[in-house]
């Protein structure tokens, strides 16, 4: 009886899961082995042609290379940011709260509003920065016109949105570190960096590893920022995973090969997963 | 009290599948059907000349419907999802024959042969037009309106620079190569926030280098792809590309509305775009500066034959839902957007987007303010052009999705990402796959 109670308490949660997490992505993979156009009710079986695809198409690699490109920046830059300005507010008393407001509210605004404060502010050759810039005789171009720029572009608004958020996370794990610790370590006579790798460090590794683990598989998902600033181009130069995924369902008809990319998305996010439970299991043996 | 758990259950599960498949209410509050469209994010001023003109009008026409339309920003994905589910609005938006063939195939939307048959639509639409709206023979779309590629040019500019208007492809380079040297644009135009802009450049210079001819061979499989006169065409546009001719480095940081500002602005001569780039230049050619905007249809290499020749598009197909349940009076709404009096007074106050393409079209430009008569202008010798069989082909309507998708990445040749052979590969791989499909939408013959 008791059983039957938990099962039926349980229902709702497991019935969601299973009508929009289950059984869309057992769709997503049934479809990726077929030539499912989006709105036919007849998809033939290819088999692993999809797959083949996309392994001899350079753009394929071209999304997956920059994805890692990405997840490489998202992994270094705004943790380093983030980490530091964490450290720095740690100190002060009075303004920490103003700074996390300040440093939180690119992260609260829409991408969309970013994305079009960037384009038309900054980027823009007539009206924005980068006009001025031009008008006083500085020779600079936007730099999302380049294909050797314009992904690294993209990456550092994102990165501009986001590190205020890593910074206030940081913050709240770094707070909790236990206050006796680090009277201990100034006492032992530790520099500023043996107490933050030897003290702040231990305590916050729980929240640093999550949070790592998280910016690859979100890096392997990224989509908003792309999409809005330069929609995977030019040339392909800052097409992701995402974005050509999404240009073969909404675009070419081609559903069956955007959930064959959507695989491979999944597959990353995946590892990071894995990736995850490891460092957990031997935090916890440690 | 197990079989009390199990019914909770099933109700529990029953309502679940019901709040899924409840429907919203098709009926106004005072009894009347609604029929719906939905229409891509139009500015305010466009929604509102687009009530008077056909919501209001059809509204009062009759009292057992309400025609309503829904503007959204992503409507080609919104429809084609909707679509798919069975769902979506009565009258179905497309971007173009080519996102047509899909859904017509899948039998998502309906068949128009009886309507067409009953308003006469094949007499009075423009052959080409009316041909590329069918699959399998039988029609599914009706092109809301001509689009061809051609120059918007700054008069002003050109009068106080001494340039004439450029009639060949080599006073037009001239007339370029002069700006640069001024410190202007070449000539303005950019894909920010819209990749497909690329399709207006890859089928400008398929149309007006390699020539409708040879584009029409390549359509219907009677030469390749990688024809030399199609690469060659394509090589051209690289150089244009890197010579400045498409707005130097800033290609990609212009959206067409602030392209049509600095053509306004006088920074630059031309602007190279499609004809619905009449309805952006309503904001920056306002007052006085009005008379300042010309457009003319691009020349070709060969420029002593069939001139004026015109890239030949449409720029949105409108289709009934094959779910609906007002197919008659979805068709009636399409009828009276059909005509010679919703052309002309659309475009009175929403020029470039309601060139109608009507084969016998007469336009009134009396009251017509100077921006409206310019388009009504273009629209008339267009179809003049079209009749005469002086046309080459817009990629968006007249190639399947899928090799469309690849035309787009003209850009990867003009950055030297790939060559125009590779590129063309690309295209003939993709382009058999399709045609093997029944994608390729009938292709319009052009004179020779």
């Amino acid at each position: 009886m008791r059983n039957t109670v938990n099962y039926f308490l349980i229902s709702p949660a497991l019935l969601i899961s299973i009508l929009i997490v289950f059984i869309p992505g057992l769709l997503t993979v049934i479809v990726a082995f077929t030539d499912w156009n989006g709105v036919s009710t007849t998809p033939n079986f290819v088999g692993v042609q999809n797959f083949n695809e996309l392994f001899v198409d350079s753009i394929f690699w071209k999304a997956l290379l920059n994805n890692a490109k990405w997840t490489l920046m998202f992994v270094t830059v705004p943790i380093v940011i983030g980490l530091l300005t964490a450290m720095m507010l740690l100190k002060r008393k009075k303004s920490k709260s103003a700074y996390q407001l300040i440093f939180l509210f690119p992260y609260i605004l829409a991408p969309t509003t970013n994305a079009i404060l960037w384009l038309n502010i900054i980027f823009n050759p007539v009206s924005g920065v980068i006009g001025y810039l031009q008008e006083i005789g500085i020779p600079i171009d936007s730099p999302l016109s380049s294909v050797d720029t314009a992904l690294y572009a993209v990456a550092s608004v994102d990165i501009w949105h986001y590190w205020g958020f890593l910074t206030v996370v940081y913050l709240a794990a770094l707070r909790q570190t236990p206050a006796e610790q680090i009277e201990a370590a100034y006492l032992e006579g530790c520099n500023g960096w043996q107490i933050f790798r030897y003290v702040y460090f231990p305590s916050i590794r729980p929240t640093f590893n999550i949070m790592f683990v998280m910016i690859i598989i979100f890096s392997f998902l990224t989509f908003d920022y792309v999409y809005l600033l330069t929609g995977g181009g030019p040339s392909h130069s800052t097409e992701m995973l995402s974005t050509y995924a999404y240009t073969f369902a909404f675009s070419a008809f081609q559903v069956g090969k955007a959930a064959a990319i959507a695989l491979f998305m999944s597959f990353f996010g995946l590892l990071a997963s894995c990736l995850y439970i490891w460092m957990s299991r031997n935090d916890l043996k440690n | 009290m197990k079989k009390k758990l199990v019914g909770l259950v099933t109700i529990f599960l029953v309502m679940v599948i019901f709040a899924g498949c409840s429907n919203d209410s098709k009926t106004t509050a005072d009894g009347k059907e609604i029929i719906t469209m939905w229409f891509w994010g139009a500015p305010p001023e466009h929604q509102e000349t687009l009530k008077k003109v056909l919501i209001d009008k059809y509204n009062k026409s009759q009292n057992e419907y309400e025609l309503k339309i829904e503007y959204r920003n992503s409507v080609d994905k919104d429809i084609s999802v909707a679509l798919s589910s069975g769902k979506g609005p009565d009258i179905v938006y497309g971007s173009g024959p080519s996102f047509v063939i899909p859904l017509a195939e899948a039998g998502r939307i309906e068949n128009l042969d009886k309507y067409a048959e009953k308003y006469g639509w094949k007499d009075r639409i423009l052959d080409p037009i009316y041909e590329s709206g069918t699959v399998n023979g039988s029609l599914y779309s009706l092109g809301n309106s001509l689009n061809t590629v051609g120059i918007f040019y700054n008069k002003k500019v050109l009068k106080d620079n001494n340039w004439p208007e450029p009639k060949t492809i080599e006073e037009l380079e001239k007339i370029m190569d002069e700006a640069i040297e001024k410190g202007m644009y070449a000539s303005v135009t950019g894909n920010k926030g819209w990749k497909p802009v690329n399709e207006n450049y890859s089928s400008l210079f398929l149309t007006h280098f390699a020539g409708g001819e040879k584009v029409y061979e390549a359509l219907t499989g009677t030469t390749k792809w990688t024809d030399p006169t199609i690469i060659d065409a394509l090589d051209t546009s690289a150089d244009w590309y890197k010579k400045g001719y498409l707005a130097g480095k800033d290609y990609t940081n212009l959206t067409f509305n602030e392209a049509t500002q600095l053509l306004a602005d006088e920074k630059a001569p031309f602007f190279f775009g499609p004809s619905l780039v009449y309805q952006f230049a309503a904001q920056s050619f306002s007052g006085d500066k009005a008379k300042d905007l010309g457009f003319m249809a691009f020349p070709t290499k060969d420029h002593e034959t069939n001139e004026p020749y015109y890239t030949l598009g449409v720029t949105a197909t409108l289709s009934i839902n094959a779910q609906s349940k007002h197919k008659d009076e979805a068709a009636k709404i399409l009828d009276t957007m059909m005509t010679n009096e919703f052309m002309n007074e659309m475009t009175k106050t929403w020029p470039g987007y309601w060139g109608v393409p009507l084969k016998g079209l007469q336009i009134d430009t009396s009251d017509m303010p100077e921006l409206s008569k310019a388009y009504a202008e273009t629209i008339k010798n267009m179809v003049d052009g079209v009749n005469k069989g002086h046309f080459g082909y817009y990629s968006g309507v007249f190639l399947p999705p899928a090799t469309q998708q690849i035309f787009l990445d003209i850009e990867s040749i003009w950055n030297e990402q790939m060559t125009s052979t590779e590129l063309m590969k690309k295209v003939q791989v993709e382009f058999d796959k399709e045609k093997e499909k029944g994608l390729v939408p009938p292709i319009p013959k052009p004179s020779e």
